[in-house]
């Protein structure tokens, strides 16, 4: 018997037993779909991020607080950067184009009688530079308002929305914490980094904030969040790292243990990597175990066809069929259900991936690599699953076959 | 013309040791070509495992089996399926129809698996079908036709490869004596056109119907040539 032939007997017996087979595929069906979803969801998160971190620009480096230990310890991370640093690392790295230190909090603002929570971001003119930031109307604070700790205010494009509309914010007083501020500028809308809106911010003068809004909690000097440092170019950036460090070092008196890091964007969309990898691939374990439990539900099946369908085994037998004729004609019944179920699942898969993108940030995108991992793991358990029962069914002695009740 | 069975001091035993069972027992046997037989005897004295043996189902123990000249008391599993394909045609009491074909798709069955192409195989099956009478019910499945009908089917494609033996075990015990009488009437129609036809049963009247019957017992051939005219008399003497 060719494989045309054994194909399309097994179309025939599939579809006698249309309920039977429907329920046996649903196992894979199920099995491929949440395997190609949650790829692509892990994949789109991967995605998302990387290209978050890959929007500002290879060239930024970011200094925090604590050592990379530390940082795996504790989320309560002793205050070590000071303003100090930041400009330390201004004046005496030559590979440092622009650093601009950040301290921010969340705090009340009201306008009027109208208030709301957002971030205040205390920073320096060189914020700009660094993150790429815009001013879309008016200016950003100088570095005499820096100096002069003046009460100026650039705000987010959201912050301005909500507080004053369509109407010109400019020159108009806001009250963060309630004092004063004087609106100077309206910020080019940046959209959300990692989920967090950067629109639902206030830009105000760094020794405005830690003078006026935060006070000085650091005992070496002016606290700052974290400081982000544009290299002079992409080439200088692990020598900037390197000099950064050491500086640090010493104006740290360091001696043992660092108490901060200097990341790069590529350590960062590293670490995002990995943790997005191991995502992706907890994701897709899980749903491999059910692309497993899909494959016994097969074997299950097929068991339990072999069983029932022993007169025929035997019958065909009789009549000339070989052992091998037996078992190729179960293995493509097998094969065609997993493979059916396996396309059909792709199918169901990638229109969750679809959904996903659609509702949600997540750049899901079905992979080509998903798709063909599933669709021949489903065919290898096909054939893994349905080999025992075959085998079986082959090797049942005809007499005892055709005489069974 | 060579016989088409040819059995030669043929052993079949079962376990080995204390519970060795010979099922057949130094079996010589010969049935020539055109030949319309019954094997017969009593539950346990070997009938069903000669037709075992005849049938190429089972390989004898020891001995020789030529079946149209061809030595197949050794062959393999595979090379037996083969000869089953090509030349023994089955009919069986429980009729073994695959429920999800129809009459036509049964009959053509045997051929998928000789490797006949499909064209040829819905002709030949049509033929076979309508040599038994069944020529309007091509494509009924099995449940749409009586037991009698579905023997029919099973006798077409039991002929359908044009075997040199027709081999038929209980054929009749699940049809009523209309139906029996049907289908011994194409056993016998088909015997006259040359097939042979080797009937295993254990009701008189199929046996009477056939030219000689051979009697086992105890795993061995008791009467090689009985008529149905002795088992008139041994029936008498019986009862």
């Amino acid at each position: 018997m060719n494989i045309v032939e054994s194909v399309k007997m097994a179309v025939k017996t599939l579809t006698a037993n249309k309920l039977r087979s429907t329920l046996t595929m649903l196992g894979i069906i199920i099995g491929n779909a949440s395997v190609i979803t949650m790829v692509g969801v892990g994949q789109g998160a991967q995605r998302y991020a990387s290209e978050q971190f890959e929007s500002l620009g290879p060239n930024v480096l970011f200094i925090i607080p604590g050592s990379e230990e530390a940082q795996n310890r504790t989320l309560d991370l002793p205050r070590t950067l000071t303003l100090e640093d930041a400009k330390a690392i201004a004046s005496q790295v030559p590979t440092v184009n622009a650093v601009a230190p950040q301290l921010q909090t969340q705090q009340p603002i009201t306008y009027r009688n109208r208030r709301s929570s957002s971030l205040v971001l205390g920073t320096t003119p060189d914020f700009l530079t660094v993150r790429d930031f815009a001013v879309e109307r008016g200016r950003f604070f100088s570095e005499l308002d820096v100096q002069r700790r003046t009460q100026v205010v650039a705000l987010g494009a959201d912050v301005a929305r909500k507080f004053f509309g369509e109407s010109d914010p400019i020159g108009q007083q806001i009250r963060i914490r309630n004092l004063s501020f004087q609106v100077i500028g309206v910020m080019e809308s940046k959209g959300a980094f990692l989920g967090n809106n950067q629109d639902d911010a206030v830009y105000i003068p760094i020794t405005t904030m830690s003078s006026r809004i935060t006070g000085n909690t650091s005992p070496y000097g002016t606290e700052v969040t974290f400081i982000s440092v544009n290299a002079r170019n992409e080439a200088s950036v692990n020598a900037a790292q390197f000099q950064i460090t050491n500086l640090l070092r010493l104006r740290h008196k360091v001696t043992t243990e660092d108490d901060f890091t200097v990341r790069t964007q590529k350590d960062a969309l590293e670490i995002v990597g990995n943790v997005t990898n191991a995502l992706t691939l907890m994701l897709a374990a899980i749903a491999g175990i059910s692309l497993f439990v899909g494959g016994i539900g097969i074997m299950n099946i097929m068991l339990v066809s072999v069983r029932e369908r022993t007169h025929e085994i035997g019958l065909r037998k009789a009549i000339g069929a070989s052992q091998q004729d037996i078992l190729v004609q179960f293995m493509i019944e097998a094969i065609i259900l997993s493979a059916i179920g396996g396309v059909i699942g792709t199918g169901i898969g990638t229109a969750g991936v679809a959904l996903v993108a659609a509702t949600t940030p997540l750049k899901a995108g079905v992979s080509t690599t998903a798709i063909l991992v599933a669709v021949g793991v489903s065919g290898g358990i096909g054939l893994f699953f349905g080999v025992f029962p075959a085998r079986q069914a082959a090797k049942l002695d005809p007499i005892v076959a055709l005489r069974s009740a | 013309m060579q016989p088409v069975i040819r059995l030669e001091h043929v052993y079949k035993t079962y376990g080995v040791g204390d519970t060795e069972v010979r099922a057949l027992n130094d079996v010589s046997l010969t049935v020539e070509t055109g030949e319309y037989c019954a094997i017969m005897g009593p539950s346990g004295s070997g009938k069903s495992t000669a037709m075992n043996v005849i049938g190429c189902l089972d390989r004898p123990t020891s001995g020789r089996y030529y079946l149209d000249g061809v030595d197949v008391a050794r062959l393999s599993d595979s090379e037996l399926a083969h000869i089953r394909n090509r030349k023994i045609g089955f009919v069986f009491q429980q009729f073994h129809l695959l429920p999800q074909l129809t009459a036509l798709e049964n009959v053509m069955l045997p051929m998928t698996y000789a490797g006949v192409p499909s064209n040829e195989r819905k002709e030949r099956a049509v033929v076979a079908l309508t040599r038994v009478g069944l020529a309007n019910r091509l494509h009924n499945r099995p449940n749409q036709l009586s037991g009698g009908q579905q023997q029919r089917v099973a006798i077409a494609r039991a002929i359908v490869n044009n075997p040199v033996l027709l081999l038929a075990d209980e054929p009749t015990g699940a049809l009523d004596s209309h139906t029996t009488h049907e289908v011994l009437n194409i056993f016998s129609e088909l015997n006259a056109s040359g097939i042979t036809v080797v009937v295993v049963t254990h009701e008189a009247d199929v046996a009477r119907q056939t030219r000689r019957i051979i009697w086992f017992r105890d795993g061995e051939v008791l009467h090689d040539h009985l008529t149905p005219e002795d088992l008139t008399q041994m029936s008498m003497v019986l009862s």
